[in-house]
């Protein structure tokens, strides 16, 4: 099998695709082949890692012009998978299908910027959160307070997301528009508003309903289907766009 | 810079660095971004003694006599008596709790536990609390350096001055300054091939400690988790047992009855990992590598609601459907029972400086650590030693800073030795014998013979260490260097390792040895302390502080 990576010493835009010729054996992953290719044969090829089990977040990267966990993809399954995703430029196949069965394309994330080779910048993703406050002002208090699973079940599927990033780089609007909220922070801003113990839950929905959030989606529903967890933020988008103020 | 650096942000560097936040100049040092740190991997709970019907003694006994009777009495008891305010400060945070049918916090049973006592969050309790806690460390303005790697510790006469860390988006090296500093690394598992961990545990922390000449305690204790998945040793949490999993062999026998008859599957991880491993080792595993962990009878509903993770995981990393099929499990190396040494302040020897988590030994798990309290550790301990540190600070005046420059020094000769070029040693084989060896000698059954192989093996690897370039010269994201810097510490840690288990003539909680299978009180009621003194590691003891419980038998 040929891994053909994208390259980018420097950053900002990728200079190169080094081919990286590889025998695969039954349950290898895409993160497996990374490491295989660091290890003995190209010290220099970056990329992020950390729990290998599609918790953390860390290795989102685009394989076969897919966005997907690099440590949850295993090879033999890569050319069988199909998200059926409406392509824009960045992630794009046309021309995978010349390449055939035993070519597997490997390149950063797009819509955020490169640092190098398969790291990209992540921190306007996180900066979002901030600027948008998603946390919770908590009070003082002894006890817990009560939920029953009913009030729980309405949330907790949001709070699944693992800030890979995944929705972000499978959203044209992402891509063209880069003041967009974006899929992660409108389904966190979600979570808490539909979070029965949250005091002050106005202020999730008033932030996601500014002119760069909800109002911004398409409802292309490109991070539901690429969504590793089944996070869905666009069904929460879709709830946020018809819940009045 | 600044009046205290934490290093590492999962759940203890987090909770410590919001204890701080208000009172001082605090910012965490931390190799990934904090939300991807190893805590977001934890399963299956948290404990917490509610009442009326549960209590923080029953709590403490039950880790006491989990911990093989080695854990400090002292240092349990402020876990168990914390445990619930801990909890309802996350709940408060907004972590998304199961819930009873009346909306109170859901609370399952777990290993070595008399009581349902683990609170969780379906089978992600670890990722919703890290998430909520780094909400509120954001929220309250702490200051991040992330993707910085700690690569050593400064010291002042006495005490702690700072710290130097290698930036890993440019590659430079960077002196920090800090009146105290803060270990909260988490474990070394990844010294062993099968592990359940993140990558990244290293246990860095743990060998810029020992480089310093703080002690590092109980380092032989390491936890196999009796339940990873056959494969990538991804955790399949104990929450499959506590929600009524079944463990099998290839004869379809319910095998733990011959070994812990009355707790059956929810013995402590210690008994069950080497039950499963004796029948594996005896010829009624599956491939001679694993058993099965059947959850089929629980139902694709209760499957669905309690343990979607690990369905996830089993089908995506095992291509097993638990709602049809039993999983393939076999131990693997889980958590780090020893650390730093500390108390119960998270205080060391070395003034200034702290440590708390799994990169500490408190110690609160001894010989071995039951499930659900390794998350309430780094909560409850993360208040604790902030206030600590907070009063330090109040007794300490400006921060000697002359012997950073040294300290740079070092370490930029250090990166520079790994960043030649040249035909050196390759870090991966290194990397890759450790190990496997490590398993193979250093696992869940010891003997002498097999520690002194292990022993042997460990110093010729450091030698060819010695000899090791990371085979790549960018300044930028070069993550062979992190990894050549990672596996420096990972041989240092797996000679303590190896050290105390063999210098440990008995069989105590998750150190089992063939040639010594019996608990010896008289010896070895006491904690391994390792030092390393010019260059050479020194073996001592410490007393296990007792008081509440007397020492028995240990019988499930």
């Amino acid at each position: 099998m040929i891994f053909r990576i994208a390259r980018s010493p420097e950053g900002r835009r990728i200079t190169r695709y080094d081919d990286y010729n590889l025998s695969v054996t039954k349950g290898m992953t895409v993160l497996d082949v990374l490491f295989r290719i660091q290890d003995d044969i190209d010290p220099s090829l970056s990329f992020r890692y950390s729990c290998r089990g599609a918790v953390c977040g860390s290795c989102a990267m685009l394989i076969d012009r897919v966005p997907r966990l690099a440590c949850r993809t295993p090879v033999e399954t890569i050319k069988q998978a199909t998200l059926r995703l409406r392509e824009f430029p960045a992630i794009e196949t046309a021309q995978l299908s010349e390449l055939g069965d035993s070519v597997v394309i490997i390149e950063p994330l797009p819509v955020l910027p490169v640092l190098k080779d398969l790291v990209v910048d992540m921190s306007s993703f996180y900066q979002r959160f901030e600027e948008m406050k998603l946390w919770t002002d908590p009070e003082d208090g002894q006890e817990p307070r009560t939920q029953i699973p009913a009030e729980l079940s309405r949330f907790d599927r949001y709070a699944n997301c693992i800030s890979c990033a995944i929705c972000l780089a499978a959203c044209p609007v992402c891509d063209s528009h880069t003041e967009f909220m974006g899929p992660a922070a409108l389904a966190k801003a979600w979570r808490f508003y539909q979070d029965s113990r949250v005091m002050n839950r106005g202020r999730y929905l008033e932030v996601a309903k500014r002119r760069e959030g909800a109002p911004m989606c398409e409802l292309v529903m490109n991070c539901v289907k690429a969504c590793p967890k089944d996070v869905a933020p666009g069904g929460a988008i879709r709830e946020i766009k018809s819940t009045g103020q | 810079m600044h009046d205290v650096v934490v290093i590492g942000a999962g759940l203890s560097g987090l909770r410590v660095a919001i204890e701080l936040v208000d009172a001082c100049d605090v910012a965490v040092v931390t190799k990934v971004h904090p939300l991807r740190s190893h805590s977001v991997a934890a399963q299956g709970g948290i404990n917490a003694a509610f009442g009326p019907s549960d209590t923080w003694q029953a709590h403490a006994f039950d880790t006491v006599k989990g911990s093989d009777y080695l854990a400090d009495q002292d240092v349990v008891e402020l876990l168990a008596k914390d445990g619930p305010r801990a909890v309802i400060e996350n709940e408060r945070w907004g972590t998304a709790f199961s819930r009873t049918e009346d909306g109170r916090i859901a609370q399952r049973p777990f290993g070595g536990a008399g009581f349902p006592r683990t609170c969780y969050a379906a089978d992600r309790t670890g990722h919703n609390l890290l998430h909520t806690t780094f909400e509120q460390a954001t929220r309250k303005g702490v200051k991040f350096y992330n993707e910085w790697f700690a690569t050593s510790l400064v010291k002042s006469g006495s005490g702690v001055c700072g710290l130097t860390a290698l930036e890993i988006p440019s590659g430079e090296v960077h002196p920090i300054s800090a009146k105290a500093v803060v270990i909260a690394t988490g474990g070394y598992g990844r010294i062993y091939a099968r592990s359940t961990n993140a990558l990244i545990n290293t246990g860095d922390g743990c060998a810029l400690a020992l480089d310093v000449g703080v002690p590092l305690k109980d380092m032989e204790f390491v936890q196999f988790h009796p339940t990873t998945l056959y494969g990538s040793n991804i955790l399949i949490s104990e929450a499959a047992r506590g929600e009524g999993g079944l463990l099998f062999n290839s004869k379809d026998e319910r095998f733990m009855k011959n070994y812990a008859p009355s707790a059956m599957e929810l013995a402590p991880r210690d008994v069950v990992a080497r039950a499963i491993q004796t029948e594996i080792n005896e010829g009624r595993g599956f491939e001679n590598a694993y058993v099965h962990l059947d959850i089929r009878h629980l139902g694709k509903d209760r499957i669905a609601e309690r343990l979607p993770g690990i369905r996830e995981i089993s089908i995506h990393f095992a291509d097993v459907d638990p709602v049809d099929r039993p999983i393939p499990i076999q131990p693997g190396q889980h958590y780090s029972m020893g650390g730093v040494d500390c108390d119960k302040n998270g205080t060391t020897v070395l003034k200034g400086l702290y440590s708390l988590g799994e990169a500490a030994c408190m110690s609160v798990h001894g010989a071995n650590r039951l499930g659900g309290n390794s998350l309430l550790e780094t909560l409850v301990f993360g208040r604790i030693v902030g206030v600590a540190v907070k009063d330090y600070l109040k007794t300490t005046g400006r921060v000697e800073k002359s012997n950073l420059g040294g300290g740079l020094r070092r370490t930029t000769e250090r990166m520079q030795a790994l960043l030649s070029k040249g035909t050196g040693q390759s870090p991966s084989v290194i990397r890759s014998e450790l190990c496997s060896m490590m398993n193979q000698y250093v696992g869940i059954f010891r003997d002498s013979q097999g520690l002194s192989i292990a022993l042997n093996m460990i110093k010729s690897l450091q030698e060819r260490s010695r000899k090791m370039t990371a085979g790549c010269t960018d300044s930028r994201f070069n993550y062979a260097l992190i990894r050549a810097l990672e596996l420096q510490n990972m041989l240092q840690l797996a000679e303590v390792t190896a050290v105390s288990a063999l210098a440990r003539e008995e069989s105590r909680g998750a150190h089992s040895r063939t040639d010594f299978p019996k608990r010896d009180d008289q010896r070895f009621l006491k904690h391994t302390v390792v030092t390393k003194t010019k260059g050479r590691l020194v073996v001592g003891y410490k007393p296990v502080n007792l008081g509440m419980f007397q020492v028995k038998e240990r019988e499930y």
